[in-house]
C-alpha cells in the first residue's frame, strides 16, 4: 500500500470527487437531519405549530424512541433481517457458484437471468409476488389443479420475508460472483489433488478464500433489509410493522419530523454496531480488507 | 410542445434506452407567461376526458399527478411545493394545510360556478367562508363486503373488530385516523375523540382484533375485497361503490355500521406557491360546471356536492344509498377533524404501540 | 490468471452438478413465476387479477397514457446518467482506498458507507429539505429535459456510488500489485498502468457495479419521490400512487415495455464490454 504523500495527484484525483459528492449532497443534507432529531415542534400562540421548530432545543426524542414499542419494532427489523440475509447467502452461494463454474458460452447468460429480474421495479416486483400469493393467486390456482391444499400465506410475516429475500438477492449474488469468478481454481485443484473431500476444500479453501464477497453481501443484503419498510407495508398483515415503518409513519401521517429523524438515526446506530461487529470479525479471521 | 413530446416518443422508439440520456431534447418553453396547470390529485378521481376537455376549451396544458394519501400530499408540500398548482386534500387536512401556509386564497369572484355547489357545501367549519377549499366530492366511510361469503349483512364493526365471524378474512385501512376512528365508534365514541381513557380502550380492542384482521390496508380495500383475499373490508364509499359497478357477479355490497361512522369531503384547494395561480382559478371554475361535473361523476362515481352536476346524471346515479345514504345515517357519522398536532402525535404514539403488540 | 478447465473436467466442474441444476431451476422459478404473471396480466382484459381474456388494448393505452409514458422516460434517462457517473466516481474511490495510506482511512470508510447505511426514507427527507432550503427545489423546475431532473440525479449518484465502491473493492482485494510493478518496470507510466493493467482487471466488477447501480437508480423510490415534482415523477412514484389505490393493467403493460427495454440494454452492453474481457484470449 503507496503512502499518499508519495503520490499527492494521483490521490487527489481519486479522492475528490467521491469525497465532494458525499459532503455535499450527503453529508450537508443529513446535517439537516441530526439538527431537526434535536428539535422540538415550536409553540406559537399557545398552540403546537405544524411546520415551526425550535433548533437544537431537547433530547426528549432519544428519549422517546427508547420506548419499549420502538425497540419492539427495532428487534423484530433485526431478526427478520437476519433471517432473509440467511436465506439470499444459502440461495446465492451456490448460485454464483454455478455461474461461475459453467462454461464462459452461459456465463453471463445464466448471471443475467439471476439478475435481470432486479431491474424490474421493487414495486412492480412487490405487486407480482402478491398477484403470486393472493388467495385466488397463481400459487393456489396451481395447487388447486393438482387438488392440493389452498396457502395463504400473503400478508404475514413469511411472505414479508420472502419478499426482502426476492428484492434483496441480487445484492448477494453479485459481489459472490465478483469473488468467485477472480477465485485462483488452482488452489481448489491443489487442496483436492491433496486428498481434501469435496466439503473439507469447500470450508477449508474455498470459503475463506471468497469470504470478501460473503461479508459484502451480508451486508449489502442485510443493511438494506433492516431498513425496509415497503415490502412490509405491501406484504405484511398486522404483525408486521419494522422500525423502517415506524419512521415513515413519523414522516407521514403523524407529521412528527423530528422524532421521525431521531429514530432515524437511532437505526443508523445499529447498523453502525453490526459494520462495527463485522470490522472485528474480519480483523480476527484475516485481515483480507487490511 | 405536443412536437417535441412526440420528438420523445419518436427517441424513445428509434434509439432505445441507453441513448435517451445523452440527447438533451428541448422539452419545456421558457415562455413567462406559461399555458400550463399542474394537478395532483388522487389516482381515478378524475373524469377520463375531464383534463383533455379542459386543455380544449382554455388552451391550458394540463398534467396531472398522483398521490395516495393526505400524509403524502402533506408531507411534498411541507418539503416545498416543487410545482403543483391545484391539488385535492381531503376536510381534515384542510385547517392543518391552512396553518401550515401551505394553501392559497381562493379569489371566488373568478370562479362563479362555486353557486353550482349545494347551500350546505358553500360554507364549512374546517374552512369558514371556504377561503382556500372547494368541495369536490363527499361520501361515507364503511364496510364493504362480499354478500356469498356473508351470512347477514355485516353492518356492524363489532364484526370487524371482536367477533370472529370473519376472522383473517378482515381488512381495516391501516392508519391511526382510520384504525382509532373505527374502535371509537364500535365503543360508541366520537369519530374524532381524544379522551385518553376512549383512545387506551380503543388501543386494546384493536390490540385484541388483531388475531382476526388479515391485513391493516392502504386506499386498497377495494381490491383486496374484490379479488377474494378479504370478505369484509373498510373502506371509502365511493372506492366500494367502483367495484361493485364493476362486478359482473353482483356479489358485493356496502353497508353504514350501525354504530355510525365517519363522513369525508374532498375538496380542491390551490396550493401555496403554485405556479400557474390564474390557471388554477379556471381549472376550479371548469370542474364545477354542471356538464363537467356530470362527466366527472360519470367516471369516478362519488357522491357530488355539485347540484347542477347532479341534475344532470340518471336516476340510478342519484337514488344510490350506497353513494347517497339516509339522513338517519349520516346522523351517526362524524366528520373527521384535524386534532391539533399534541392529539395526533398522542394517538401516533398509541397507534405504534398497537403494530409493536 | 488461473488456468481454466474446460467444461465436463474433472471434480472442480461443479455447473455441471444435478442438484446445483435443480436449485438453478427452482430459484429462477422464484424469480420469474411472479414476473411471468406480471406480463400475463399485462394482457388482461380487466383490471381485478382474475383472468377475463387477452388485449393489447393495455399496451395501445399505456403508449398514450402522457404520465406513464413520460414517468417511464424520466426512469430511464436518470438512470442512464446516474449509471456513469457512479461507476466513475465509485471505481475512483475504490482505487484510492485500495491503493493509499492516509491519516483518518477506517472514518472516512465508515463515511463512505453511509449512504448504504442510512434508511432510504431518512436521506430521501434530508435531500428534500436540503433542495428546498437551497432553492435547488424551484430552480430546477423549468429546466429543459432532462436537466430537470437534475436533483434526482444527484441523489441517485450519491447512493449509488458507494454500492459500486464495495463490489470494485472487493475484486481490487485479489489483484497482484507485481503486475502493476511489472508494468511500471517495462517503462509505462501511471496512466499507462492504469488503462492497460487495472482497468481491464476490473472490468467484470465495473460492469457489475454498473448493473448495480443501474438496478439501484431504477428501483429508487423513496428518496426519488421526495425530490420529484410535477415534471419529474419516475415510474417507481408513479406505480407507488397506484399501487395504494387501484392499478391497472397499463401499468402491467409499461413494465413489461421497462422489461424488453433492459435486456436489450443489457444484452448491448454485454456485447461492448466482451472483447475488453481480459480473460479471454
Amino acid at each position: 500500500m503507496d503512502n499518499w504523500k508519495d503520490f499527492r495527484k494521483v490521490f487527489f484525483t481519486l479522492m475528490t470527487p467521491g469525497t465532494f459528492w458525499m459532503l455535499f449532497f450527503f453529508v450537508v443534507p443529513m446535517g439537516f437531519l441530526f439538527v431537526l432529531s434535536f428539535s422540538s415542534k415550536a409553540i406559537v400562540n399557545g398552540e403546537t405549530s405544524i411546520l415551526d421548530y425550535n433548533y437544537f432545543s431537547t433530547i426528549t426524542n432519544y428519549v422517546d424512541a427508547a420506548g419499549s414499542s420502538y425497540l419492539v419494532l427495532l428487534g423484530r427489523a433485526v431478526l427478520w433481517s437476519a433471517i432473509a440475509t440467511v436465506v439470499s447467502l444459502l440461495l446465492a452461494y451456490p448460485l454464483a457458484f454455478a455461474v461461475c463454474f459453467s462454461s464462459p458460452k452461459w456465463r453471463p447468460i445464466l448471471l443475467l437471468l439471476l439478475i435481470l429480474p432486479f431491474w424490474i421495479n421493487l414495486l412492480i416486483r412487490t405487486y407480482a409476488l402478491i398477484q403470486v400469493m393472493r388467495t385466488n393467486g397463481f400459487l393456489n390456482q396451481a395447487l388447486g389443479f393438482f387438488h392440493l391444499p389452498q396457502t395463504d400465506i400473503l400478508f404475514g410475516t413469511s411472505a414479508v420475508i420472502m419478499g426482502l429475500v426476492y428484492v434483496y438477492l441480487p445484492f448477494m449474488v453479485l459481489p459472490l460472483y465478483s469473488t468467485i469468478e477472480k477465485l485462483d481454481k488452482s488452489y481448489l485443484e491443489a487442496s483436492l489433488d491433496l486428498g481434501a473431500s469435496q466439503p473439507r476444500t469447500f470450508w477449508s479453501v474455498t470459503l475463506p478464500l471468497t469470504m470478501p464477497g460473503v461479508i459484502t453481501g451480508i451486508i449489502l443484503v442485510f443493511i438494506p433489509c433492516l431498513g425496509s419498510f415497503l415490502t412490509s407495508d405491501l406484504l405484511g398483515g398486522p404483525n408486521n410493522w419494522m422500525i423502517g415503518n415506524a419512521i415513515q409513519n413519523q414522516f407521514g401521517e403523524a407529521n412528527n419530523w423530528p422524532f421521525g429523524a431521531a429514530l432515524s438515526f437511532i437505526l443508523m446506530y445499529a447498523t453502525f454496531f453490526v459494520l462495527f461487529v463485522r470490522a472485528m470479525l474480519t480483523r480476527r479471521s484475516k485481515g483480507v480488507d487490511a | 410542445m405536443n412536437n417535441l413530446k412526440s420528438n420523445r416518443r419518436q427517441l424513445l422508439k428509434g434509439a432505445g434506452a441507453a441513448m435517451v440520456g445523452i440527447t438533451l431534447m428541448p422539452y419545456k418553453s421558457m415562455a413567462a407567461e406559461e399555458k400550463k396547470l399542474n394537478v395532483y390529485n388522487w389516482d381515478t378521481y378524475i373524469g377520463e376526458t375531464t383534463l383533455a376537455d379542459f386543455s380544449s376549451a382554455t388552451g391550458i396544458e394540463a398534467k396531472m399527478d398522483l398521490f395516495g394519501s393526505n400524509d403524502e400530499l402533506f408531507a411534498k408540500l411541507k418539503a416545498g411545493n416543487p410545482g403543483y398548482d391545484v391539488i385535492v386534500p381531503s376536510s381534515n387536512y384542510i385547517e392543518r394545510m391552512v396553518k401550515a401556509n401551505m394553501l392559497m386564497p381562493i379569489d371566488h369572484a373568478k370562479v362563479p360556478n362555486i353557486a353550482n355547489l349545494d347551500k350546505e357545501f358553500q360554507d364549512a367549519d374546517f374552512d369558514p367562508g371556504r377561503k382556500y377549499s372547494l368541495a369536490y366530492m363527499w361520501g361515507t366511510f364503511g364496510i364493504g363486503y362480499r354478500k356469498s361469503k356473508a351470512k347477514a349483512t355485516p353492518d356492524s364493526w363489532h364484526l370487524l373488530l371482536d367477533d370472529p365471524t370473519y376472522a383473517g378474512r378482515i381488512s381495516i385501512q391501516g392508519t391511526a385516523e382510520f384504525g382509532f376512528g373505527i374502535a371509537l365508534k364500535t365503543l360508541g365514541y366520537n369519530w374524532n375523540s381524544t379522551d385518553a381513557t376512549e383512545l387506551g380502550k380503543a388501543k386494546d380492542l384493536l390490540i385484541a382484533s388483531k388475531k382476526n384482521i388479515k391485513i391493516f390496508a392502504k386506499d386498497n380495500g377495494q381490491d383486496l375485497l374484490a379479488s377474494g383475499d378479504v370478505d369484509v373490508c373498510a373502506e371509502y364509499s365511493g372506492d366500494i361503490v367502483q367495484v361493485i359497478k364493476a362486478d359482473t357477479s353482483n356479489d358485493l355490497g356496502y353497508v353504514i355500521p350501525k354504530e355510525g361512522s365517519n363522513r369525508w369531503q374532498d375538496t380542491v384547494a390551490i396550493a401555496a406557491g403554485a405556479p400557474h395561480p390564474e390557471n388554477a382559478h379556471a381549472f376550479l371554475n371548469f370542474i364545477l360546471d354542471g356538464q363537467n361535473n356530470a362527466n366527472i361523476v360519470k367516471t369516478i362515481g362519488y357522491a357530488t356536492p355539485n347540484a347542477a352536476g347532479r341534475a344532470l346524471m340518471d336516476d340510478e346515479y342519484k337514488n344510490n344509498h350506497n353513494i347517497f345514504p339516509s339522513a338517519e345515517q349520516l346522523a351517526l357519522c362524524d366528520p373527521g377533524k384535524y386534532l391539533g398536532e399534541d392529539a395526533t402525535k398522542y394517538r401516533d404514539e398509541l397507534w405504534t404501540a398497537i403494530q409493536a403488540a | 490468471m488461473a488456468a481454466r478447465l474446460k467444461p465436463g473436467q474433472g471434480p472442480l466442474d461443479y455447473g455441471s452438478r444435478l442438484w446445483l441444476k435443480i436449485l438453478f431451476a427452482l430459484v429462477l422459478l422464484f424469480l420469474y413465476a411472479p414476473i411471468a404473471s406480471l406480463i400475463a396480466f399485462s394482457f388482461n382484459v380487466d383490471k381485478t387479477g382474475v383472468w377475463h381474456g387477452f388485449t393489447f388494448q393495455n399496451y395501445i393505452k399505456a403508449w398514450h397514457n402522457d404520465a406513464i409514458f413520460s414517468a417511464l422516460s424520466n426512469s430511464l434517462a436518470i438512470a442512464f446518467c446516474s449509471t456513469i457517473f457512479s461507476t466513475v466516481l465509485g471505481a475512483m474511490t475504490a482505487l484510492a482506498l485500495w491503493r493509499f495510506k492516509f491519516p483518518f482511512k477506517t472514518p472516512f470508510e465508515g463515511f463512505l458507507a453511509l449512504p448504504i447505511v442510512v434508511p432510504e426514507i431518512c436521506m430521501g427527507v434530508a435531500l428534500a429539505l436540503f433542495y428546498s432550503k437551497t432553492g435547488m427545489m424551484t430552480a430546477v423546475r423549468d429546466w429543459i429535459w432532462p436537466l430537470n431532473l437534475i436533483n434526482i440525479i444527484i441523489a441517485h449518484i450519491a447512493f449509488s456510488f458507494p454500492f459500486v465502491a464495495v463490489v470494485v473493492r472487493s475484486r481490487l482485494v485479489g489483484f497482484n500489485r507485481q503486475l502493476e510493478e511489472a508494468s511500471k518496470d517495462l517503462g509505462a507510466t501511471e496512466w499507462q498502468t492504469f488503462t492497460n493493467v487495472i482497468v481491464p482487471f476490473l472490468m467484470p466488477s465495473l460492469v457489475a457495479g454498473g448493473l448495480l447501480a443501474f438496478t439501484l437508480s431504477l428501483d429508487d423510490f423513496v428518496i426519488t419521490f421526495f425530490s420529484s415534482g410535477p415534471n419529474s415523477v419516475t415510474f417507481p412514484v408513479k406505480i407507488y400512487s397506484m399501487v395504494k389505490t387501484t392499478i391497472t393493467p397499463q401499468i402491467n403493460a409499461a413494465s413489461t415495455v421497462l422489461i424488453v427495454i433492459t435486456l436489450l440494454a443489457t444484452f448491448i452492453a454485454m456485447k461492448i464490454q466482451a472483447p475488453a474481457n481480459p480473460e479471454k484470449p
